[in-house]
């Protein structure tokens, strides 16, 4: 199946969504505009007028609205797109809720950016994450093609009757809602065979199967509800698994991957030089392109160091954070999020592969980086530094568990 | 010490109309306890919130020889396992509690303790009341607070002594938790105006109150089962439930225990003008091939309007809903026997009062 | 349109149901809620249901007709319902007409007609949910908001909103020894914010449970009017006005009679009273005394002469001196001077 014709055409990662709901034949898109979100929807708005897509486009009168668009068309059997930005995901957050508890897998895309005030366009990953804990699945990307594959990937997973959760496809603002790179597109019939319909089945909302939604609960049923919600993302690692393997079966090459880019088949991270590597970075999102440097640059100077990107944060890889870390000495986490006033004033990520980690016999040192905030580079140099730190901790008794990438005022 | 060192006192009472009644019947309780040395708190069953005009609520008081801080551990709880008094500001409520779908009507004192005391506000005879009464499997006491439920509004207190009677009773049946000195001081200390009014309401109940003895198994037989509520891998995913099939009801949640009046049929009166059935806001009437009405009335709550809306004098009438022993329909009954209907009629009709709701005056 | 055309198209409307006879016997949201003794918003919802038949979707924005409707794992529904965050209403109704009609379209689902009803509270539509219920009436999918209206939130026991009645007392404005009248703003007007903001609109209208047959047509001309349609209903709610719930259909009578509640319907263009508010306006009946009304209320237990005379002031304002008497607070110049 590899030899399929593909098309290689040059979009940036919110334009690679819009056409992956394209091939998705996506019927129900809600829009409203923020940065750097917004050209997802100005791209399928351009769909639809060129038709190219058949869909309805409803602008919204916020980003409540915009999710409690989806969110009831999705209850009616409509495979929906939506997304924002920053404070326009908070703004919807209530929506944003409810549309888990009431399992409907609409696919939203996050152009991650810093929270207000003061208003910043730039990148911050904590828009996303304050979903973590309400039944979400959210995955992070880092090039466009890996955006266009995870788009398609997310309304399977998502859709699959033994999951029912709505996907946050998250990219960094900026570096690469912005960015323009070659996506291959694939053959729109292939696409067919890996993308089943949506069918809700028993849950949807039409005549012919009457069904009450979300009637007030008491204490009597609550805990049930929410345990259903933790089985059905605990069912989203295998049916995540499968889908990884068929889009590699239908498409020929695995997601994320091209004839340039390679990376080891696992959906929920990517491993690079972790074999032997002393000092590990983590990190989500595009960092992982400088990182990949700094590491070469590092091993040429005979520092044996390695990265481990997280890919899918929910459901969160905790078997293969251990697996790829256990053999480390110091682990750095690159958090583009803070927690303030958490343990040790550590990012989020940080705190997730902490806690992952805690049952090995024998634990690396695990250090929190906070940087790239509000759209900063994090630069080569910045990754390097953090390896040097990594490898001077290696040796002495832990000093510190947080440091602040390349902050003004304090030393770096 | 342990749990057994704290005493529940349960208050039922109708949600809305007697809210405000079975708050400051709890406050009080409270203060009197404390007084009296003892650790004590009141809290409202939290699902009755927010409370409907009639539906069945419950409020609760624990008065402990614990802690205060072992007390308020104890009693973090929706509501208490066991309770040694109750209260029944209505007794019509004495015919059973439905505030929660799946749980059923459950009986007025599911939750008595053995040697337990349940005081009914009523004007009932005690044999009367008994009838009415589901029976334990052992000894307990039924006191009868021979006064009026006292109803009132939203915004209003109805301040017609209801509350300084309740206080007397319980120090009647129970002065371990509460004695009539500590009532009697409380009173004094906490309500300034009409002291003399309210000492001689303390009185008549503690004096006056009916009591008698229940032995095991007298009273009505009242079947009561917990439900099931069904696991997680049973339930619909996504939140979601089935909804009522075409001509049927909501089987799961029926709420008939709403009520204190039920709307009586005189069908030789009615002249189907379909009234009835236009207005209830509860869809209880059943047109029938002939055109009149039956009345669904485990789901009627009894508002009245029917009868409100009903053209013809005397058609539809509000009655007592204890003089009615269950939820038979009404339609089969006059088609069965019109004699025999007529004179249940009469007598169901025997004693029709005034609603006693009292509006507005809050302040 | 010639008087001839309106009158034509006004027989069309009301040949719909003619007596209560005609109205179907079927219910579609049923017994089983727990909703206060003498609920007119129950009767709302019911009429709703019974008059928009199976091949209906109904949606319900948070507040009474949620949280007392539904108690898990049963409903009182017998079509298909779902839950509407409390500013969702305009959001939900449509993502569910625009599913429906992209479904239809691109041949995923049977093409037939299905109603679209979203229900929503003072909150859930006047406040809140304002900004997304404008939305709603301004693309043109068939769908149909209704304005539950019980002058508060109800729900949370009663507190003030935007459409509480001047003067009233709730938890937000209870009465007290330095301000008698906490509530000091007067209710909002919402039928003609929506005809006059929203040019696709064809068909709004106001209710009340307290005239059935209006109510039931009203609904259904709603629905077959096409695009999207607001109803606004003033519905008695006996817990927080504070009345024994057998007077529910007596304060919705004299809501009407007072003049307080105008019942129109807004038909393309259109104004045309109904009821007994068409007499009013035409001059045939003489508006009741507010006091009527206001009196059998424990809400406005506090109100004193001045009271009484400033909301009977007010409501003389709507039929003196507005140009569209009961609707519009507006009045022309050049008619002024007349």
């Amino acid at each position: 199946m590899t030899q399929v014709a593909e098309k290689e055409i040059l979009l940036n990662g919110t334009q690679a969504v819009a056409y992956a709901a394209m091939y998705a034949d996506v019927d129900v898109t809600a829009a409203y505009p923020i940065r750097p979100y917004t050209e997802v929807m100005d791209t399928i708005s351009k769909l639809i007028a060129d038709g190219q897509l058949d869909a309805e486009f409803i602008i919204a009168e916020g980003e409540h609205g915009q999710f409690e668009i989806v969110k009831h068309a999705s209850l009616v059997g409509a495979r929906t797109l939506v997304g924002t930005s920053g404070v326009g995901w908070l703004y919807a957050m209530e929506a944003i809720v409810v549309t888990a508890t009431d399992r409907a897998p609409v696919v939203a895309v996050i152009g991650n950016r810093a929270l207000d005030d003061p208003g910043a366009y730039g990148v911050e990953h904590n828009d996303a994450l304050m979903v973590r804990d309400v039944g979400w699945l959210l995955v992070w990307v880092d090039t466009a093609q890996e955006a266009f594959d995870t788009a398609l990937l997310a309304y399977r997973i998502g859709e699959d009757p033994r999951v029912l959760i709505p996907v946050g496809v998250s990219m960094d603002g900026g570096f690469l809602t912005h960015s323009e790179q070659i996506v291959r597109l694939p053959d729109r019939e292939l696409v067919k065979s890996f993308l089943p319909p949506y069918d809700r089945g028993k849950l949807r909302v039409h005549p012919d199967n009457p069904i009450s939604v979300a009637p007030q609960v008491n204490e009597d049923w609550v805990t049930e509800i929410r345990r259903q919600h933790d089985e059905g993302m605990e069912r989203a690692r295998e049916v995540i698994k499968e889908a990884y393997e068929s889009f590699k079966k239908t498409f020929g090459r695995y997601p994320g991957t091209t004839r340039d880019i390679t990376m080891p088949e696992n959906p929920f991270v990517e491993p690079y030089m972790v074999e032997d590597a002393d000092v590990i970075l983590v990190g989500m999102g595009t960092v992982s392109k400088p990182m990949k440097v700094a590491i070469k640059n590092m091993r040429e100077k005979g520092v044996k160091a390695g990265m481990l990107r997280i890919r899918w944060f929910r459901p969160f890889p905790a078997e293969d954070v251990m697996k790829y870390l256990a053999n480390a000495k110091v682990v750095c986490v690159v958090d583009r999020d803070y927690s303030l006033g958490s343990p040790f004033r550590g990012g989020v990520v940080y705190h997730e592969v902490r806690s992952s980690l805690y049952d090995l016999d024998e634990r690396p040192k695990v250090l929190s980086f906070i940087g790239g905030l509000g759209g900063r580079e994090i630069t080569i140099q910045d990754v390097e530094k953090i390896i040097k730190i990594g490898v001077e901790q290696r040796d002495t008794p832990l000093t510190r568990h947080t440091y602040w990438v390349n902050v003004r005022g304090d030393p770096w | 010490m342990g749990e057994e060192d704290v005493k529940y006192v349960e208050i039922t009472y109708r949600g809305i109309f007697q809210k405000r009644l079975a708050k400051y019947v709890a406050e009080g309780l409270v203060y009197m306890a404390r007084d009296m040395g003892k650790s004590a708190v009141s809290f409202g069953r939290y699902g009755d919130s927010p409370e409907r005009n009639g539906v069945p609520a419950k409020y609760y008081v624990a008065v402990g020889n614990v802690s205060e801080e072992d007390l308020i551990g104890y009693s973090t709880r929706v509501e208490p396992e066991y309770v040694d008094v109750i209260a029944v500001l209505d007794d019509t409520l004495l015919k059973g509690v439905e505030s929660w779908a799946w749980q059923g009507v459950q009986p007025i004192n599911l939750k008595l303790r053995k040697d337990g005391a349940m005081i009914v506000t009523s004007r009932k005879p005690m044999e009367e009341m008994v009838k009415l009464t589901p029976s334990k499997d052992f000894q307990w006491t039924l006191g009868k607070l021979n006064w009026d439920r006292s109803f009132s509004g939203l915004w209003a207190f109805n301040d017609d002594t209801t509350m300084e009677r309740v206080w007397g009773a319980i120090a009647k049946v129970r002065p371990d938790i509460v004695d009539i000195q500590h009532v009697v001081s409380y009173v004094k200390s906490h309500k300034k105006d009409k002291l003399n009014e309210r000492l001689k309401a303390v009185e008549e109940a503690y004096e006056g109150l009916v009591i008698k003895t229940m032995n095991p198994g007298e009273g009505v037989e009242f079947k009561y089962a917990p439900p099931r509520l069904l696991t997680w891998q049973e339930m619909m995913e996504g939140t979601a439930i089935p909804a009522v099939p075409r001509g049927g009801r909501n089987e799961q949640f029926k709420r008939g225990t709403t009520k204190t009046e039920r709307p009586t049929v005189d069908f030789d009166a009615c002249i189907k003008c379909d009234l009835c059935w236009v207005y209830c806001p509860d869809e209880c009437f059943d047109k029938t091939p002939d055109g009149y009405y039956d009345i669904a009335y485990d789901y009627c709550v009894g508002c009245g309007i029917c009868a409100e809306v009903c053209p013809v004098k005397n058609c539809i009438v509000m009655v007592d809903e204890k003089r009615l022993p269950d939820y038979t329909r009404p339609y089969g009954m006059w088609k069965a026997n019109k004699v025999e209907y007529k004179k249940w009629l009469q007598n169901a009709r025997a004693e029709v009062r005034e609603r006693p709701i009292v509006p507005g005056l809050g302040r | 349109m010639t008087e001839n055309e309106l009158e034509k198209e006004e027989r069309m409307y009301k040949s719909i149901i003619k007596t209560i006879k005609q109205a179907p016997l079927e219910e579609f949201y049923t017994s089983g809620h727990r909703t206060c003794q003498g609920c007119e918003s129950a009767l709302l919802m019911r009429y709703l249901a019974k008059i928009s038949g199976e091949r209906t979707i109904v949606v319900g924005a948070t507040g009474c007709m949620y949280v007392a409707n539904t108690t898990y794992y049963t409903t009182s529904w017998v079509v298909p319902w779902v839950h509407t965050q409390l500013g969702g209403s305009g959001g939900a109704a449509l993502g569910t007409a625009a599913a429906l009609r992209a479904l239809m379209r691109k041949g995923k689902i049977k093409e037939e007609p299905i109603n679209v009803i979203v229900f929503c509270g003072d909150l859930g539509c006047a406040d809140m949910g304002l900004s997304g219920v404008s939305n709603a009436m301004t693309y043109d999918y068939n769908l149909l908001i209704i304005l539950y209206d019980n002058e508060s939130s109800a729900n949370t026991d009663i507190q003030e909103t935007s459409m509480t009645p001047y003067g009233a007392q709730t938890s937000f404005s209870r009465p007290g020894t330095a301000r008698r009248i906490m509530k000091r703003r007067w209710k909002k007007n919402v039928v003609p914010m929506i005809i006059a903001g929203h040019r696709n609109v064809r068909y709004a209208a106001t209710t009340s449970p307290a005239y059935p047959l209006d109510t039931l047509n009203k609904i259904k001309k709603a629905l077959s009017a096409g695009g999207p349609t607001f109803i606004h209903s003033l519905d008695p709610c006996p817990k927080g006005w504070d009345y024994d719930p057998m007077y529910s259909h007596e304060l919705g009578t004299l809501a009407v009679e007072t003049g307080i509640w105008p019942l129109y319907e807004y038909i393309d263009g259109k104004i045309v009273y109904n009821e007994p508010t068409k007499g009013i306006v035409e001059g045939r009946i003489k508006r009741k005394p507010v006091r009527e009304y206001l009196e059998k209320q424990g809400r406005f237990s506090h109100f004193v002469e001045e009271d009484y005379d400033y909301f009977q002031k007010m409501v003389d304002e709507m039929y003196e001196k507005w140009e569209i008497p009961g609707v519009m607070p507006i009045r022309s110049v050049e008619l002024a001077r007349k």
